[in-house]
Order: structure tokens, then C-alpha cells, then sequence
């Protein structure tokens, strides 16, 4: 006898929500509960007394979240733009590249494999103020002072910002390449001999062809945008003195520096309600340039 | 303004040729310095004004951290390694079998909220992992399995489930459904059409999700840095870490531990670096 | 070889009926074409008789057994799918012995009867290709082989030569129809094209909107359409039409207030006042001086649009009451556009169809 209580992709799909529920879905339920308690890791009778929103209006009125939450969002958007801007360049030099296009390929791939902590490590190196690469080269070449790119405030962002967008730029340039080799060469032909410009060409046939191809590449770059904690992390630890603090930094400090784990909750919530905002926004993105597209692929 | 078409054509081609070999040499010198670091003394490193020409190179950086005498200032590299292989294994099979049935499931049939619980799980892998941490850590605490490979696996086959059913979802739908249907009449059961025919065909791509899964387990730090303690689960990214004293940082061991962390994810993505691009575009344009 | 039967055989997605109880019945060893418009019906009954979709209501018989609760492999049918569905991981031999590999048979075995459908289709030059490397009408071949190998009761055709060009569509029907003519299976063969029923088909069912609309021979067909439907769908150039009433004393009036003369036993048939479509096939035209037709004729005259030379006829377009008629011209002359010309009509072979049933009169 033949008994259906789930349907097959139900079923299919059961071990995968499982986990998930299981290792995002309850913790974030329990996280959302405890930003609601004053929970310290040293004192676990915390964990039960009820402080309504008293933590949230905490952060509202507190000027270092307000400074980490504003620099988390204006470093990514830079991030964001930048490493699209540049993608898109690169993918352009190497789509025209006539010889060595795979090899290219293939070293434009590099970044991605770097762990973001190696990455955080490498531009640590790289812009030490007395052993590092940048330091040393521009004193080569006869520059007298030592610049302190991880200490001063806007360099130190600066340095985070350049590492965070020499990571992420070829994810950007690899998926628009990608784009740029699938396009019909008829609509392109056609514009030619419409007697467009290699700029309008650009502008009119290329751009709207390979924007679905961008949002991909968005939405999956902003799956994982956290992953500049890992950098800021080893490069300045939010430091000096709080001034590259992002909220990430900010949530691990006071959740395991400071054993503050209610506020570190409602902290991680707030960034959650980020993270999410960042994905939701180019997923629907994507979604109308699908649609834009239409049956076009 | 009198350029001739000719000459315009030579200047441009000149200038992406130029800006091509800047572009990759942002790419690689970062990390070709970090290579060549690693087999440099300390003193080079170190030196003022700067040595550029290298005079000396040798293994004395990984002869250094592997070594188990601590007096060195030796890390267990060893067990840390070890702990990479099992957690980034044992968490990218699970998360490979789990994502195949998943992503089967998306690609070949079609059921009520079936849009929204791709769009569930997609969102489910934006939560920082920092401050996913947060509850994993009061859980994992109460359920004593922090610091255990077991602990990380779980939160690894949870974190890359949803890339991996959205490549593997992708992979499927390029193998046309009639070739199932044909193995059916064929006298195949839905198993045997599953693994003599679709599986066969979308299995290189399958290989390549596994090896993205792979990388993301091998470079993970926020969660591991929190929920690992000590040699027991301690991965290769939190090790790095263990090289930077308060007011001292070993900087050619650091070299040599990223040299050894990032050569098998070099070796691993060349492998699959076509098949990767291919299956994000297609899962993601074609929908 | 087998039998097929359905009895009132229902499809339905949700609350929508695609198929509305359709009863057929097919004997040992025929070849019936199923042909109708796209959404007609006709592919999801191919498949439901497959077992790749689900019989939502009736029976579906082969031979004895009701197999409306078999999955596909234990129907011992074979199909050949529109884009072949050839596994391009499998070598072409391996493509043809996979579902005897499947049925556990022994190495021997599968290898002679791969080579005996090697041999039927001339793949022997192929047996080591992917199917990546071959053109077309390969492929098809091979899916045929695929399909053969196997000694199935019944063979289903679904939409198969909808992929490859005029020249080779022509090529692999006469091919398909030695085939059958071969191994003597039942065949159940799915189309939009007509050309491809008439030519292949002992019998043929035309579909249209999940119902069974008319089913025989194509001869049969051709000369008694049911309907307008089937009439306008049969036939290549299609049936030109026009509007007319039945008169007194066997007088069709058209619209364009030409009258012709309808045969005898026609007007017998017809009650006077009834409102028809008249529909006559272009070979039932004959143009004035250029071959005769029938005994009962009568005559019109139109102005021509348009003439299509084909060498040794040509098609002659015209207008007349109110839509493009064409004919053929054998032994062809230059006609200029505009030039009004005189045709016969041949009253025995024209069809009457009742205007608001559409059914033939």
C-alpha cells in the first residue's frame, strides 16, 4: 500500500530545512530572545529576567553604535560600487585580451580563493607602518616619513577598504566576463550596422545584456558581506581606538570581550536586519532584469 | 586633432594592454609577496632600509611551525591542519548529499512556496556569522559541544547548504527531463534514472559545488574563532591568529601558514573553475 | 506486439480538462497517427499511454491489461522524444543497449540484438560516437534504434522529425514508415504536421481541444472530413471556403451572389435554406483551358492576386467571395495579377458544411 504523507520534493527537501532550522532558525529565535535580557556569559540567572526593548534603546542612544552602524553601511556601498566598477573594467580588458585569455582568466580567480582572514593578514603586511611592503617601496623611492596606514583613522579604513575590494573585485569580474562571452554577437552586429558607436554599442546593447549578470553577482557578493569582520578583524580589530569599529567587530566585542551577551544579541540582530536588507534589495534586482531579459537567454 | 584611424587603433590597444598588466599585478603581487616572504629570515623581513633583492631563502619558516619544540614559538599547525581536513571533508559531503536531493527537488519539481523557501534559504546564509555565533555559542555551551569537529561540521553543512542547492539546482536543469523519462521507458526505476542518467551528467558540477562548499569550510573564521578553543577543533584561519602576541607578530611563520592554507584552495578552484562560473550564471539567469 | 485501448480516458491539471474522456481503440500492429493543432490533447495522450504522466481518469489498456498504475518500465513500450533524448554520456551502442543492460539480459544477447537494430538503421559506422558528434537525422536514428532494440509491444512517436530540416523530415518518414513496415509493431504516432499523418498513418485520429474529432483512414479523411475543422487541417493548400444558402430546385446562392449548381444526391441531401460554408479543394478547380473535372461543373469568375510557378503546375491565388481561394494550373501560362479568369468547379467533390455546427452536410 502506497501511503503519501509528503510529497517527494517535500521530502527531498526535509533533511536540508532540518539543518538549517536547526542551526540558524532556533539559535536566531533563542538570540532574538536573549537581546531582550540583560544575559551576561558570567552571570547565567540573567538569562531569565525580562528587559523589554531596554537594550535596543541602549544602542539608539549610543554613539559608538551609531558611528560603527553608519561606517559599516558606507564602507559597503563603496565596497559595493567599487568592486563592481572595477569588475566590470577588468572584465572588459580581458574579454578584449586577444592572446592569453585563459591564463588571465585564471589569475583573476585568485582573490576568491584567499580566505578573507589571509586577506585581512596579507594587507596587514602589506601596510605595516615599519615592515610592510608599501611602507618600504615608498621609502625606496625616497619618501622620508613612515605613513601609519593601520593607525590613523582614515588611512586604516582606507587600507580595509582596499583589501576588502581586492578580495571581492574579481567575483564581480569573473561573473560579468562570464556575461560578456554569452552575448549574441546579432544584436551587437546589428547595432553596428545601425551605425552606433563603439560606446553606444556599449551603452545600449552591452550594458542591459549584462545586467542580470551583475545582480548575480551582487546578490552572491552580499550573501556574504560579513565576511569583512574576518578582515577588519586581523587588520585592526576595530581599532585604534574604535575608529575602524564596524558592527561586526563591534557585536564580537561586546558579546565575548565583554561577556555583554544580551546587547551583543540585539547588536547581531540589527546587523542581521542589515545583511538581509543588502541581499533582499539586488535578489529583487536580479528578479526584474530576469524578467528584463526575458526569454532573451 | 588630426589622428588617423590607424594610429588610434595602435594607442588603445597599447593602453588596454598596459591596463590589463596593472590590473594583474594587483592581483598577484600581494600574495606572491606573501609566498616569497615565507621563505625569508626573519632579518630580511625585518630589515631597514628594505632588502628587496632576496639573499637568502630557505624552509626555516615551516621547518619552524611544524616543529613540536614550543620553545620556538611553534603552533600546532599539524592538528590544526588536521582539523581543516575532517571539518571541510566530512561537512562538504554531508552538505553535498543533503544539497543534491535539495536542489533536485527545486529543479524538477514544482509545489506550493516553492520560490519563497529558495528566497528562505538563500537569506538563511546572509545572517553574519558573527552574529550567528552569539546563540550557536550559548547553545553549543549548554549542549557541550564546543571545541568538537562535530559542533563545526553541524554549523558548516548548515552554512553551505543554500549555495550548494542553488548550484546544484542549476546544474540539474541543464539535463533535459526527457532523458529521465527516456531511462524510465527504458525500464529504469525513478532511483536507477536518477543515478545511470541525470547524475552522470550533472556530476561535474556537483564536484565543483562540493569544492566551493569545500572553501568556504577551509576559510570560514568568524564562527571557528568563537566556538573553537583549542587543538581539539581548532581550524587553520584561527591558528593564523596564534602567531600575533600582544605586542609581537611573527610575521614569515604567518607567511608560511597562509602558504599552507592557501594552496590547496589554489589547487582546488583551478579544477573547478569553469564549471563554477557555469553554474552560478545558469542557476541565477535562467531561474 | 499488442493491442491498445482507451475508454474514456481523462486528463486534468487542477480544476482544467486537457483530455475530455477519449475513447480509442488501437489493433495489433497499426500505425495510428494522432495530429491536431498544438494543446490539442495529443502529446499528453501519448504520454499518459507512457506512463509519464498520470491517468487522472478511464483506462488505459495494452493488450489485456488495464496499466493505468504501471510506471512506464513495466509497460514494455518505447518512445521516441521530439529532441530524441539520447543519453550524451553513452556511446550510440550504449545508448541502444541501455534498457537491455537495464533488464539484466546477458552480454551476448544484448550485443546481437543492438547489431540487428544496427543494422535495420544503418548505424554500424556509428556504434563508438557520442551523440554530441552526430547530425540529426543520426540522432534520430539512433532513437529509433533505442526505441526498437527492445521488441516492445507498442512504439510511441512523439513529435520525432519536428527538429530536423524539410529534406530530412521528408528522408526519415519514408525511413519511418519502412520501419514499420519491418517490424510490423504497433505504433502510436504523434504530430501537429498533416502531411506527416497522411503519408505515414493506417489510420488517423485528429485532435483538437481534448476531444477525438474524427478518426480513419487518411483517404477516408481527405474525401469525408466531419467538419470544417478537419477539413480545413487535412489537405494541402487548404480548403477554400465561402458563405452561402441552399435554394430551391439545388441552387447553392454564395454571398457574392455567384449561384452554382449542386450535384444531385447533394441537393437531395441539403434542405432548401440552409446556411452553409461551401469548401472546395484546389484540385476540385480546374481553370478555364487547362485540364477538365467531373461531370458536374459549374462556373465562376475571379481575378487572380498572385501565382506561385512550381515547374510543372503552378498555384493561382485569387480572390472570391470574400476570402483568397487558390487552385492549380497544370501546363502553366503567364497569368498577370488583376487578370480575371474563368474556373470550373467540380459539384461532386465539394463539401457543405451546416454554418453553425460546422458539421459536414
Amino acid at each position: 500500500m502506497k501511503r503519501k504523507f509528503l510529497s517527494p520534493p517535500v521530502l527531498l527537501l526535509l533533511p536540508a530545512m532540518i539543518i538549517i532550522a536547526a542551526v540558524v532558525l532556533v539559535p536566531l529565535l533563542l538570540s532574538l530572545y536573549t537581546s531582550f535580557t540583560p544575559f551576561k556569559l558570567t552571570r547565567p540567572d540573567t538569562l531569565y529576567r525580562w528587559i523589554g526593548v531596554r537594550n535596543y534603546m541602549r544602542l539608539f542612544e549610543d554613539y559608538y553604535f551609531w558611528a560603527a552602524f553608519l561606517r559599516t553601511f558606507v564602507v559597503l556601498t563603496i565596497a559595493l560600487n567599487v568592486e563592481m566598477l572595477l569588475g566590470l573594467g577588468l572584465a572588459v580588458l580581458v574579454n578584449k585580451a586577444v592572446s592569453g585569455q585563459r591564463a588571465l582568466r585564471t589569475i583573476m580567480m585568485f582573490p576568491m580563493m584567499f580566505s578573507p582572514i589571509l586577506v585581512g593578514f596579507q594587507f596587514k603586511f602589506m601596510f605595516n607602518d615599519t615592515v610592510g611592503l608599501v611602507n618600504n617601496a615608498l621609502q625606496s623611492m625616497g619618501m622620508e616619513r613612515v605613513i601609519p596606514w593601520l593607525v590613523d583613522e582614515h588611512l586604516a579604513l582606507f587600507s580595509i577598504l582596499t583589501a576588502e575590494i581586492w578580495s571581492s573585485t574579481s567575483v564581480f569580474a569573473i561573473l560579468i566576463l562570464a556575461g560578456l562571452m554569452a552575448i549574441p554577437r546579432d544584436p551587437l552586429e546589428a547595432a553596428r550596422v545601425d551605425g552606433c558607436t563603439p560606446w553606444q554599442t556599449f551603452r545600449h546593447i552591452t550594458l542591459p545584456y549584462l545586467m542580470p549578470f551583475m545582480f548575480i553577482a551582487m546578490t552572491i557578493r552580499s550573501l556574504d558581506i560579513a565576511r569583512a569582520y574576518d578582515i577588519v578583524q586581523i587588520m585592526t580589530a576595530g581599532g585604534p581606538a574604535r575608529r575602524t569599529e564596524l558592527l561586526w567587530t563591534m557585536i564580537s566585542r561586546s558579546g565575548y570581550v565583554d561577556a555583554n551577551m544580551g546587547l551583543a544579541n540585539a547588536m547581531a540582530y540589527i546587523s542581521i536586519l542589515l545583511s538581509i536588507f543588502f541581499t533582499f534589495y539586488f535578489f529583487r534586482k536580479l528578479m526584474a532584469a530576469r524578467r528584463y531579459m526575458g526569454g532573451a537567454q | 586633432m588630426m589622428v588617423s584611424h590607424g594610429t588610434r587603433k595602435i594607442y588603445l590597444k597599447w593602453c588596454r594592454w598596459i591596463g590589463t598588466f596593472l590590473a594583474m599585478s594587483a592581483i598577484c603581487i600581494p600574495g606572491l609577496w606573501i609566498v616569497l616572504s615565507s621563505f625569508r629570515p626573519n632579518v630580511e623581513i625585518l630589515a631597514k632600509p628594505a632588502v628587496w633583492i632576496p639573499q637568502d631563502l630557505n624552509f626555516d619558516h615551516y621547518a619552524a611551525i611544524f616543529s613540536s619544540d614550543p620553545g620556538q614559538g611553534a603552533v600546532p599547525v599539524w592538528s590544526y591542519f588536521q582539523n581543516s581536513l575532517i571539518i571541510a571533508t566530512t561537512s562538504t559531503l554531508i552538505a553535498l548529499l543533503i544539497g543534491m536531493a535539495g536542489g533536485y527537488a527545486f529543479a524538477r519539481y514544482s509545489f506550493k512556496g516553492k520560490d519563497t523557501m529558495f528566497l528562505g534559504f538563500m537569506l538563511s546564509r546572509t545572517v553574519p556569522g558573527i552574529a550567528l555565533s552569539l546563540p550557536l555559542f550559548m547553545v553549543y555551551a549548554r549542549l557541550g559541544i564546543i571545541d568538537t569537529d562535530f559542533g563545526m561540521i553541524l554549523i558548516y553543512v548548515a552554512l553551505n547548504l543554500p549555495f550548494t542547492i542553488w548550484l546544484i539546482d542549476g546544474f540539474f536543469r541543464q539535463v533535459p527531463q526527457e532523458l529521465n523519462q527516456a531511462a524510465q521507458i527504458d525500464g529504469c526505476t525513478p532511483w536507477q534514472a536518477f543515478w545511470l542518467v541525470e547524475f552522470p551528467l550533472a556530476k561535474s558540477g556537483i564536484a565543483s559545488a562540493g569544492i566551493f562548499a569545500f572553501l568556504t569550510s577551509w576559510n570560514e573564521f568568524a564562527l571557528a574563532s568563537q566556538l573553537t578553543r583549542s587543538t581539539a577543533s581548532k581550524t587553520l584561519p584561527v591558528g593564523l591568529l596564534d602567531f600575533t602576541s600582544e605586542f609581537t607578530i611573527n610575521w614569515g611563520g604567518m607567511c608560511a601558514l597562509a602558504v599552507i592554507m592557501i594552496v590547496p584552495a589554489l589547487l582546488l578552484t583551478f579544477i573547478v573553475q569553469k564549471h563554477l562560473v557555469a553554474g552560478l550564471t545558469f542557476g541565477g539567469v535562467k531561474g | 506486439m499488442a493491442t491498445v485501448t482507451l475508454e474514456k480516458v481523462v486528463k486534468r491539471y487542477g480544476p482544467i480538462d486537457v483530455v475530455h474522456g477519449i475513447d480509442l481503440e488501437i489493433g495489433h500492429g497499426e500505425f495510428v497517427v494522432l495530429v491536431g493543432p498544438s494543446g490539442c490533447g495529443k502529446s499528453t495522450t501519448l504520454r499518459m499511454i507512457a506512463g509519464l504522466e498520470e491517468i487522472s481518469g478511464g483506462a488505459v489498456k495494452i493488450g489485456e491489461n488495464i496499466v493505468n498504475d504501471l510506471p512506464p518500465r513495466d509497460r514494455n513500450v518505447s518512445m521516441v522524444f521530439q529532441n530524441y533524448a539520447l543519453y550524451p554520456h553513452m556511446t550510440v551502442a550504449e545508448n541502444l543497449g541501455f534498457s537491455l543492460k537495464i533488464a539484466k539480459r546477458s552480454k551476448d544477447d544484448i550485443e546481437k540484438r543492438v547489431a540487428e537494430a544496427a543494422a535495420i538503421l544503418g548505424l554500424g559506422d556509428l556504434m563508438e560516437r557520442l551523440p554530441g558528434q552526430l547530425s540529426g537525422g543520426q540522432r534520430q536514428r539512433v532513437a529509433m534504434g533505442r526505441a526498437i532494440v527492445r521488441h516492445p509491444d507498442v512504439f510511441l512517436f512523439d513529435e520525432p522529425l519536428s527538429n530536423l530540416d524539410a529534406k530530412l523530415r521528408t528522408q526519415m518518414r519514408t525511413e519511418i514508415k519502412k520501419l514499420h513496415q519491418k517490424v510490423k509493431t504497433t505504433v502510436i504516432y504523434v504530430t501537429h504536421d498533416q502531411i506527416e499523418a497522411m503519408t505515414l498513418a493506417d489510420r488517423i485520429v485528429i485532435m483538437r481541444g481534448g476531444h477525438i474529432v474524427q478518426v480513419g483512414t487518411p483517404m477516408d479523411i481527405f474525401h469525408n472530413p466531419a467538419n470544417l475543422f478537419v477539413a480545413q487541417f487535412i489537405g494541402s493548400p487548404p480548403m477554400n471556403l465561402a458563405e452561402g444558402i441552399v435554394g430551391s430546385n439545388g441552387k447553392l446562392t454564395l454571398a457574392n451572389g455567384d449561384v452554382l449548381t449542386l450535384a444531385p444526391d447533394m441537393a437531395a441531401r441539403v434542405p432548401e435554406g440552409t446556411a452553409v460554408t461551401l469548401g472546395v479543394r484546389a484540385e476540385d478547380l480546374a481553370i478555364d483551358g487547362h485540364g477538365r473535372i467531373g461531370s458536374h461543373i459549374s462556373t465562376i469568375k475571379a481575378a487572380v492576386n498572385l501565382t506561385e510557378p512550381l515547374g510543372n503546375e503552378s498555384l493561382v491565388f485569387f480572390e472570391y467571395g470574400g476570402s483568397e481561394w487558390v487552385t492549380r494550373m497544370f501546363n502553366p501560362r503567364d497569368i498577370a495579377p488583376g487578370e480575371t479568369i474563368t474556373l470550373h468547379v467540380n459539384m461532386e467533390s465539394i463539401h457543405l458544411f451546416d454554418k453553425t455546427t460546422e458539421k459536414r452536410l
